[in-house]
């Protein structure tokens, strides 16, 4: 589904090199995660994978396809969603979606059902008619994600997809993503989620300073599930016993800082006094704060 | 919560202001130093012709017709009305329209800091562009009357004292402005058709108020310094008020004027600047929050429609959504749209005036080369909007790499796109032109040869034109944008091309006009011998130049797009 040999992207007047020597392969069917920390090279190989980039050795092919040789082929077959959401702002959702889909020859009937299900799907058919740059950022991912699914693509990138979005819209994308594999799809895309990453993917790979360090099965291997959050750490050079044991702790457990137990009747005459002190404080601002330390 | 205003605040927010416009210190390449001294100096040359013509005006008014105190008066009114002019813009942009404003008032500073910050800002601005524009007259006044060192310090005082007003009223100006402006949010057509509108009627009126003057000049069989013109210019300038106590106050006792008088002008002008400035003060204090608060919660609101699902050729879809993006943009569609409609009432309206004086002076001979060079300058100002075809992507620049549809078919929409706004703005000149000045009534002054030619020549010059302003914009975007993907401002590649226009069009004008005249032999050959030879040699060079432009544009093309980094 997506084979990339040898990648290697260098940024015009930089010295370094973004991505260096980076070999994968993508199979139908299956969740990849693209793990790394910020600057690791993620977004990179994904803008070069979807020809957003040109790069300087190596191949990559969707559905056989070289990006290079024959991009119009390996992009009909792809679906991107970036981590900015940028979209043309002055056109409609709608307009949008019919534009995206008349760029990759949909049929009208296929793209009127598709379009029907993702606006149920992600709730979005309340704003579908609304100028995009009235859309608040969940709106816009949403919207970026129906664009891009709206031809079905084989292969479905996403440049850290969960990041900003409310927990529904979450869960519904995770469920889209499963749903789209199991036709035989892939979708391919780079997190900071390791708990989603480890719950969601099939195989995982760790990028790290423009390297590929490791890519391993999550599906059906409970060792490797079980130690991805180390693996991530160790890989990415920022293992320290003390901290990984905080951050384990993290995931296991509540984390908030003590404060002193307060009564639900103190706390419910706190609230009322402090809603009539903002009440007060549109009008006389100074005379409220001082009431209120005063109280305090 | 200290709610009083802070001058470390304000000096902050100052700093800040100052930094994102000329930007921090880093190490710059070498090519941008030179790309600087080139801008500094062109500048400079501009600037040095402006105070050149300053000064041959100063010697008609001064030396030759004795009209000292109306050259100052009249300088001062024409430079305050300018200066109010762009402090109005400066005021507008940078007081309202400012990206920024929504960044700031997240920060503990108060509306009144972010106010006083940018009002000095705008202040310092105005102040260099009132020193810009009046010093050169003051200044060629003071040399042309051979004034002594007094006078040159007194231009300074009555040059910032003349800083005020202007600055006043635009700070009056701007919010009814601003209202505006957010209360027209989303009517795209409607402010189209207003646009137009305005620009073809402002233009007539120039047109023809010029148009009349120069009439009354040649029936009067008067010139511009003729005795009664000259009683005329002291009648006006004795009127001028209230600018003219500023050229009172500068010309002073030297130049006729009692104390009393002059002190009347500083009283008057400090008195008038006083009040315009309260009420500017308590209009900005009452309302600045409010519209720049209001200019943010309407920033996002938007229009609803309701489209059917329709199916469209890739092609048509592409274009489809560049016309939208440039119809649903004020910015865009009054550099582009509006002026594409404007550009033939101007074709006519100028080559009227200029083919009535040129048939005058020199002949009818030159009609046809006034009306090319006239035809192209205005397509070429449409047409250089091209060179920011690619840069106006803005942040979904990526979106033209996703799509599986090739560079090369990308760039022929917005090609196609150009040329066929551009083509009909010429079609439509050349039946406006041939119909005002091809007819017996006009003397036929244009033949078919002459429309047909003129045709061919400028649609091949305007479709090279687009293709080389696409071709600079795909070498060098700049994705500059703000708010909803608009770009800041005009970017260096439509200067260069509406340059280039220009000058194509003044070269072509001026090869049609003399050569249409002037027979060229090389040993007793005929090189040259009429306009037709002309319209034969400019159509050639027009089709080699649109060959070229196209192999330039659409050579490798794929390969440059590709290397395009958003």
């Amino acid at each position: 589904m997506l084979k990339i040999t040898n990648l290697k992207k260098v940024y015009p007047k930089s010295d370094r090199v973004a991505v260096d020597d980076i070999s994968f392969e993508l199979r139908p069917g299956e969740i990849f995660g693209f793990l790394g920390q910020n600057g690791a090279g993620k977004s990179t190989t994904i803008k070069c994978l979807t020809g957003i980039l040109p790069f300087d050795e190596g191949t990559i092919e969707v559905c056989g396809y070289d990006i290079q040789k024959e991009p119009i082929k390996a992009k009909m077959n792809m679906g991107y969603v970036p981590d900015n959401h940028s979209v043309y702002e002055k056109l409609t959702g709608r307009e949008y979606v019919n534009y995206v889909a008349d760029l990759y020859r949909v049929s009208k009937q296929d793209r009127t059902e598709r379009l029907e299900k993702f606006l149920d799907l992600f709730k979005l058919r309340f704003a579908v008619d609304r100028q995009i740059k009235s859309y608040s950022h969940g709106m816009k991912q949403k919207i970026c994600i129906i664009a891009a699914l709206i031809h079905e693509p084989k292969l479905w990138v996403l440049d850290e997809p969960m990041m900003g979005l409310d927990p529904q819209s979450t869960a519904e994308i995770i469920a889209y993503m499963r749903e789209h594999c199991a036709k035989g799809n892939t979708v391919f895309f780079s997190s900071h989620n390791l708990d989603l990453v480890k719950r969601l993917c099939h195989r995982v790979a760790i990028i790290n300073e423009g390297h590929l360090i490791d890519c391993f099965d999550l599906a059906g291997n409970e060792e490797n599930k079980a130690n991805l959050e180390e693996r991530f750490f160790k890989i990415t050079g920022t293992y320290e016993r003390r901290l990984f044991e905080d951050y384990v702790a993290q995931e296991q457990e509540e984390f908030r800082p003590d404060i002193d137990a307060v009564s639900d009747s103190e706390a419910a005459a706190d609230s009322g006094f402090v809603r009539e002190a903002v009440e007060e404080s549109a009008d006389a601002p100074a005379e409220a704060q001082s009431k209120t330390d005063a109280e305090e | 919560m200290n709610t009083g205003i802070s001058w470390l605040s304000i000096k902050t927010l100052l700093r800040l202001e100052l930094r994102s416009r000329f930007g921090s210190r880093v190490e710059t390449p070498v090519k941008t130093h030179i790309g600087r001294a080139v801008n500094i100096l062109f500048t400079l040359i501009v600037y040095g012709i402006l105070v050149l013509g300053i000064y041959y005006l100063a010697d008609m008014f001064i030396v030759r017709s004795e009209l000292r105190y109306e050259f100052l008066v009249f300088s001062t009114v024409f430079t305050m009305v300018i200066a109010t002019a762009v402090a109005t813009g400066n005021v507008v942009k940078n007081l309202y329209m400012s990206g920024d404003n929504e960044l700031l008032l997240r920060f503990p500073v108060n509306g009144a800091e972010i106010l006083i910050a940018k009002s000095i800002y705008c202040f310092i601005h105005n102040l260099i562009i009132n020193a810009l524009l009046m010093l050169p007259f003051y200044i060629v006044f003071g040399v042309v009357t051979k004034a002594g060192a007094g006078y040159y310090f007194a231009s300074i005082g009555v040059m910032v004292l003349a800083v005020l007003l202007p600055y006043f009223i635009a700070n009056l100006v701007a919010i009814p402005v601003m209202m505006l402006t957010n209360f027209v949010k989303n009517q795209f057509l409607l402010v189209l058709i207003i646009l137009i509108a305005l620009i073809c009627a402002g233009f007539i009126l120039y047109m023809t108020a010029l148009k009349g003057i120069l009439n009354y000049l040649g029936e009067e069989n008067v010139s511009l310094f003729s005795g009664s013109m000259i009683m005329r210019y002291r009648e006006v300038a004795a009127k001028c008020y209230p600018l003219k106590w500023y050229a009172t106050l500068l010309a002073g006792t030297p130049y006729g004027f009692s104390s009393a008088e002059v002190g009347l002008s500083f009283l008057y002008i400090f008195l008038m600047t006083a009040a315009v400035g309260v009420a500017a003060y308590l209009v900005t204090v009452k309302f600045y929050y409010k519209t720049i608060l209001n200019g943010i919660e309407t920033e996002k609101v938007s229009f609803h429609r309701k489209t059917p699902n329709t199916c469209r050729t890739v092609f048509g879809t592409l274009l489809h959504r560049e016309f939208y993006l440039i119809l649903r943009s004020f910015n865009y569609s009054f550099q582009y749209l509006a002026m594409a409609v404007a550009a033939p009432v101007m074709v006519y309206y100028c080559n009227d005036l200029a083919a009535t004086m040129g048939k005058d002076s020199v002949g009818a001979a030159i009609v046809p080369g006034l009306t090319l060079m006239v035809i192209i300058i205005f397509v070429a100002i449409i047409v250089s909007f091209a060179s920011t075809s690619i840069s106006r992507e803005g942040n979904a620049f990526y979106h033209t790499k996703i799509i599986p549809v090739s560079y090369t078919v990308q760039v022929s929409v917005k090609l196609f796109l150009y040329a066929i706004v551009a083509t009909a703005s010429v079609v439509l000149s050349c039946i406006i032109v041939a119909a005002a000045f091809g007819t017996e009534e006009a003397g036929n002054l244009l033949s078919p040869l002459d429309i047909g030619c003129i045709f061919a020549i400028s649609e091949m010059t305007v479709l090279s034109l687009t293709c080389l302003a696409i071709w600079a914009d795909v070498r060098s975007p700049i994705f500059n944008v703000v708010g909803d993907g608009e770009l800041v401002s005009a970017n260096k590649n439509l200067a260069v091309s509406l340059l280039v226009g220009i000058f194509v069009a003044v070269v072509y004008g001026v090869i049609a006009m003399i050569l249409g005249f002037l027979p060229i032999e090389i040993g007793g050959f005929s090189v040259v011998d009429g306009l037709g030879d002309v319209y034969l040699i400019l159509s050639m060079v027009s089709l080699v130049i649109l060959g070229i432009s196209l192999t330039m544009l659409y050579v490798n093309l794929d390969k440059r797009y590709q290397k395009i980094a958003p």
